[in-house]
């Protein structure tokens, strides 16, 4: 494969629900190690666009390259790409009726074949780094809202994924706790995973992205580094936007 | 007067070995019960899980509709009329095992129940819980088996098991395909001895005690399967 070649490229991405067209035509490339997040109003289509990249959602047209994959494809195997494709949820969607080790074992040993002692290991591992290593025979109502988000993020990479999606991952927090789950993300970052984060987190977007998407009615109207983005947008959308949240 | 009770006492279970027909009976309906239990649970669970895939996925239109008919006509119809036409009219002309036949009505008729009971169960289970598991790489039958069913079983126990006790009861209708299950059993000793009191209340008293016993096999399991969450 080329080095060059992006993780991910979107051509054309096209999603129509019912009469509602939440997506028109996007196309974007990530690179590996990239960290892109995506911000726009609420109905912008952001994050419509994140679950179309490991088809939560059907996309209507358009094409996903995932590694060179074409994943609209239908010949695809879809689960052995969202097996690398790690996704992180607004409200978690931890399994209640397993322990957090359950949680974060049950996918790399049922999918990828991995002996118990080793993805417990692992597990432990990340644990311990997000600071949880005590809450690992716990069950998942026992944990706080931010306990629970940080041992979202480990059951995603303990998939060992190329890339991570985050959809809103601190919106559902109470504000106390959305510091611990950004300073993990923050630190995932700087470890250079491919990341893609729809967010409403201005300030941590300007901190961690390599590249800001702005998003509206289904299109991206403005890309950009940080400091352009937010120092000089272009687009009239994004300056209203941007005047509105910051 | 309690001469009098003792003599019918003995007069309906000792005598001629009476209670046999009651201790026969018990064993008759017990058998029914639990086979048409396990009937139930089979077919309702493969209707469920064929019902939910459809709604959630649009998928498996055609076996959907089969089961939607087949729904409406076990739930449209009393289960007595649905056991006679079993006998009398699909096995009419063949001689069959009258359990067999009970069995298999029961069970039919339990399956109908037990498949709108699952599928509100799984339907209650948040879509985020799917999505999650899919998001792992699960496909969507390691997503159900692993992920949803056992947070869909833990839910539904209690209309399960009132399914159940219900079937237990039902199953008393047997009778009228002269088959000898414990009401009919009760009902052979009043045509002997003339004596209704006895050996009604004993049949009573028998199916209480049979589903206190079961409630409370409900109840332990419904306590372990809290505690493993708390």
């Amino acid at each position: 494969m080329n080095v060059n070649e992006p993780l991910i490229r979107v051509e054309d991405l096209k999603k129509q629900f019912e009469s509602v067209h939440a997506l028109n035509g996007v196309s974007t490339e990530i690179r590996r190690g990239e960290v892109v997040f995506i911000v726009g109003p609420s109905g912008s289509g952001k994050s419509t666009f994140l679950r179309c990249l490991n088809r939560l959602e059907d996309p209507t047209g358009g094409h996903i390259y995932f590694g060179g994959t074409d994943l609209m494809d239908p010949k695809v195997n879809i689960n052995i790409h969202r097996q690398k494709m790690g996704m992180v949820f607004q409200h978690f969607n931890l399994f209640p009726h397993m322990t957090i080790l359950k949680n974060l074992t049950i996918a790399p040993m049922k999918l990828q074949g991995v002996s118990r002692e080793q993805a417990e290991a692992e597990a432990m591992n990340l644990l311990k780094r997000v600071g949880l290593e005590d809450r690992a025979q716990a069950y998942p109502s026992q944990l706080s809202g931010g306990q629970k988000q940080r041992v979202a993020i480990v059951r995603a990479l303990c998939m060992k994924p190329e890339v991570m999606l985050f959809d809103e991952p601190t919106s559902a927090l109470d504000p106390e706790m959305v510091g611990e789950v950004l300073s993990v993300m923050r630190e995932l970052a700087k470890e250079h995973m491919t990341m893609v984060v729809v967010t409403h987190e201005m300030g941590f977007a300007r901190e961690v992205a390599d590249r800001i998407l702005f998003m509206a009615e289904g299109k991206v109207l403005e890309e950009g580094a940080p400091d352009e983005f937010f120092g000089n947008p272009k687009n009239e959308r994004l300056k209203a936007f941007l005047s509105k949240v910051i | 007067m309690l001469q009098s009770f003792a003599d019918r006492f003995y007069l309906n279970f000792i005598m001629d070995d009476r209670w046999l027909y009651l201790l026969n009976g018990l064993k008759t309906t017990l058998v029914v019960t639990f086979f048409a239990v396990l009937i139930g649970i089979l077919l309702g669970f493969l209707i469920a899980v064929c019902r939910s895939t459809c709604d959630k996925t649009g998928k498996l239109k055609i076996l959907n509709s089969i089961c939607k008919l087949y729904l409406t006509v076990v739930r449209g119809t009393p289960v007595v009329v649905q056991l006679l036409i079993i006998y009398f009219v699909i096995f009419g002309s063949v001689k069959i095992d009258k359990t067999f036949v009970a069995i298999l009505a029961f069970g039919l008729n339990s399956g109908a129940y037990v498949a709108e009971i699952i599928r509100g169960g799984i339907m209650s289970i948040d879509n985020g819980q799917f999505e999650a598991g899919r998001s792992l790489g699960f496909n969507y039958p390691q997503t159900m088996i692993y992920i949803i069913l056992p947070q869909v079983f833990k839910n539904v126990l209690p209309a399960l098991a009132n399914e159940f006790i219900v079937l237990l009861k039902e199953t008393s209708v047997a009778g009228y395909i002269a088959l000898e299950d414990l009401t009919k059993g009760g009902d052979l000793i009043r045509s002997r001895t003339y004596d209704a009191f006895m050996p009604l209340i004993a049949v009573a008293l028998i199916y209480l005690a049979l589903v206190l016993l079961f409630s409370k096999l409900v109840s332990l399991l419904e306590r372990r399967l809290r505690n493993s969450e708390r």
